[in-house]
């Protein structure tokens, strides 16, 4: 294992301090304003460079850095055409709402997404039940932002892994949770912009390199293609997985862990030639001990393999990348490490199934996992192509965002910021991490999470000085995207409790001074939350930001964004439509918790039946209960020009109060 | 007339009006990508066309019927320009997404109204 570099190490540290000096800038500002609309809100004077960059860099979250990577590196070029709604992501997100709301928030004061939601449909009870979702939802998410942060400082500082994880959790956790919780959103917004340029500088400047080191993207193409058909264990249990990979042409499709359901069962490998080679596989039965458990390490059946007269000519077995370590003892000895962990299989459970995958076919779609389920088939496709430009609309934490800037002009130009963003951002991302598939010898599923720093640290990092710096720089691009999601997540959940419980329901009358100190309190509280919660992180982060993110799409979006279009949106039908879109999302995604696989209901992810249910109650059950309440109209669509000597509207309505303009 | 019969005149108000039209002009140019990006690359860019195997009920890919003329073989794969692209990720994602892009310039050049947004109301004026 090559050791992380002091150039990489003083950079990354240097950066660090640049974040804390922006948290110190932005509280002796804070002390200047108004506490609540500057340490919530910026003071809703956000510039172009500011929105534009606090906007993508929230968005793009350790997902896109740390989840997303690992998809394109298990699955190759499909991720393209995953990813491919970012190309409309830009603009549909900032533009679609961003005028209107801002005005709208304008209007009525509004510094938190339940403050809309509150004055637009005149309803505490919505108000309460957008802040509980928001607390949930965000809590959830930032679990896996956490494990993502603490991941990258791990692999970073090549720190042991018996207890690298847990000090990479509380170096992130502290560093984040101090300047968020002391800087509050000016701090956020300023650390986003230097985290965004570092993202773009760091994709910008990998590129070329590891393009170069793979002979260009027509040869990495031709590697890939030409590798033999590879499978890669990946079951529970550290240093336990394998590699196999067919020395000639294939005959078996692949492999399967079986637990004995017996106690003192021996190790024993069986494959039979009698059966069709697509249903041939090679089935090793663990060895247990007296209580039934498994006590097989991976090296175990790598051995047996090798030895077996028939699979020993036709398999080559190795380990994954992270495996494949040189380990020093305390006297100075070297032994290479390899799978020496226990193959980890749940006995009730009975099986693990792997697969051979062929190189062609991380070139095309749909791509298929270790276990061979495709990955992308038809209704994944449509549903998201939903779920990057259409859910990206409907985040809180990007919504917040559209309230603080300062005039249209200053989204017009964001807009095309944000675009310019996407597009440096993410179709190099593709060529980068199929290109580490190349780079970078097997990965399982777990490691895989770390693809995208190992291209930084490793590949760049053994190309000398100017590179370990570079390497430095890339390092800092996922970390940086993890803590400008991180940061804007934890003063959204804090906004929630202290704004939106506690000052607009509880005590109206609560005192600045008060506020202020309840402020810092929850960030700081909700963060060492978060730490403990993520002492335990689930496996592929991905997973958990898309449910977070449908989730608050399926919530959010309907009641907002109808709220701000339609007049007849009533308080019945936005609360139908966020409660559908709640129910739908977590019902979908309930049977995970148990062992079991997320429902997709004719193929279509969770994510789409969230917006159709939230879309369809809301319209309705306004319809049902409409037309909403004249003054609320009146406030929200029309402009009050010079009294006029007439009674009748200009469509002809009736109102009793008029709205502000 | 009298103090009692004189009413503010009322107007749709004009944020509300120009927005809403963005919003439509976007969400039409987020349908035409879709459309155009999924078809493609559903179509020329999967070596299998097999339905969605965990699917609740039908798959989408068992409601549209088989599609198996559209399997890709993995030698037909090229890569257009010498880019080592491939190329239905050329055409379906990298040539729809500069289409993108430059109608987003556009858009924010000629469609997009730069409204006053500087309504009443200050950030923190509630409660």
């Amino acid at each position: 294992m090559t050791e992380t570099s002091p150039a990489t190490i003083i950079t990354f540290v240097a950066y660090i301090a640049c974040v804390f000096v922006l948290a110190g800038l932005s509280h002796r500002l804070l002390a200047t304003k108004s506490f609540l609309g500057e340490y919530f809100l910026g003071s809703r004077g956000l510039g172009s460079w500011a929105l534009a960059f606090t906007f993508a860099a929230t968005a793009a979250s350790g997902g896109s850095f740390t989840g997303f990577p690992s998809l394109i590196y298990s699955y190759g070029w499909v991720l393209a055409f995953w990813i491919a709604s970012y190309m409309v992501a830009g603009v549909c997100s900032m533009g679609v709402l961003g005028k209107r709301l801002n005005q709208v928030a304008r209007k009525t004061g509004a510094i938190t997404i339940p403050d809309v939601l509150r004055d637009r449909y005149d309803s505490t009870a919505l108000a309460l039940f957008a802040t509980s979702t928001i607390i949930f939802f965000t809590v959830c998410n930032l679990i896996a932002q956490f494990k993502a942060g603490a991941l990258i400082i791990e692999e970073t500082f090549n720190l042991p892994a018996d207890w690298g994880y847990s000090a990479g959790l509380i170096i992130f956790a502290v560093t984040v949770v101090f300047y968020t919780a002391y800087g509050g959103f000016r701090a956020v917004v300023w650390t986003d912009v230097l985290q965004g340029i570092v993202m773009v500088l760091g994709i910008t400047l990998l590129l070329p390199v590891v393009l170069r080191q793979g002979g260009g993207m027509e040869s990495i193409n031709r590697k890939l293609r030409d590798r033999p058909p590879t499978l890669v264990t990946s079951v529970p249990g550290a240093y336990n997985d394998l590699v196999i990979q067919a020395r000639g042409q294939l005959d078996t499709a692949g492999l399967i862990y079986r637990h004995p359901q017996r106690a003192n069962a021996p190790l024993e490998i069986r494959w039979d030639p009698g059966v069709g080679a697509e249903q041939r596989f090679i089935e090793v039965f663990l060895a247990t001990d007296g209580d039934g458990q498994p006590t097989t390490t991976g090296n175990d059946v790598k051995g047996a393999i090798e030895q077996h007269p028939r699979l020993g000519p036709r398999f080559r077995v190795s380990f994954p990348y992270d495996n494949n370590e040189i380990v020093t003892d305390r006297f100075g000895q070297s032994t290479e490490r390899g799978a020496t962990g226990i193959v980890g299989l749940d006995g009730a459970r009975g099986t693990e199934r792997f697969v051979f995958l062929r190189g062609d076919e991380v070139l095309f779609g749909p791509g298929r996992s270790a276990r061979g389920e495709p990955f992308h088939p038809l209704g994944m496709a449509i549903s998201f192509f939903f779920m990057w430009a259409i859910t990206g609309m409907g985040q809180p934490g990007t919504m917040l965002r559209l309230m603080a800037f300062k005039d249209s002009r200053t989204l017009k130009r964001a807009i095309l910021t944000v675009t310019g963003f996407y597009s440096m951002i993410y179709l190099p991302l593709v060529f980068i991490l199929v290109a580490a598939r190349v780079l970078i010898p097997e990965l399982n599923a777990e490691n895989s999470d770390k693809a995208m720093v190992l291209v930084a640290t490793r590949v760049v990092g053994d190309m000398g000085l100017a590179y370990q710096i570079l390497g430095a720089v890339l390092v800092a691009a996922p970390f940086a995207a993890v803590m400008s999601t991180v940061d804007s997540f934890l003063l959204m959940i804090s906004s929630g409790l202290v704004r939106d419980i506690y000052q607009r329901t509880i005590n109206p009358r609560v005192s600045d001074r008060t506020v202020k100190r309840a402020s810092y309190a929850t960030t700081v509280i909700v963060g060492i939350l978060v730490t403990l919660l993520a002492t335990r992180p689930p496996d592929f982060l991905q997973r958990i930001i898309v449910f977070t993110g449908s989730g608050f799409a399926a919530t959010f979006l309907c009641p907002i964004m109808l709220g701000l279009y339609w007049k007849g949106m009533t308080r019945q039908g936005a609360l139908s439509a966020m409660v559908g879109g709640f129910v739908v999302m977590v019902g979908f995604f309930l049977p995970t918790l148990f062992g079991g696989s997320r429902i997709d209901l004719l193929g279509f992810h969770p994510n789409l039946w969230g917006l159709i249910v939230s879309f369809g109650l809301g319209f309705l059950v306004s319809k049902r209960t409409g037309p909403a309440p004249a003054h609320l109209v009146d406030r929200y669509f029309y402009k009050l020009s010079s009294p006029q000597p007439s009674h009748s509207t200009e469509d002809g309505r009736q109102s009793r109060v008029g709205g502000s303009a | 007339m009298t103090a009692d019969s004189i009413q503010p005149r009322k107007t749709v108000d004009p944020v509300f009006r120009n927005s809403l039209r963005e919003c439509v002009f976007l969400l039409l140019l987020w349908l035409a990508c879709c459309l155009y990006t999924v078809t493609y690359c559903y179509l020329a860019g999967y070596l299998v066309h097999e339905p969605h195997p965990n699917a609740t009920g039908p798959s989408i890919g068992k409601l549209v019927g088989p599609l198996t003329a559209f399997d890709r073989h993995p030698q037909s794969l090229t890569t257009p320009f010498g880019l080592g692209v491939p190329d239905w990720v050329f055409f379906g994602v990298i040539v729809p997404w500069v289409v993108a892009v430059v109608i987003t310039v556009l858009y924010c050049l000629f469609f997009f109204v730069e409204d006053d947004l500087s309504g009443a109301g200050r950030a923190g004026e509630n409660p």
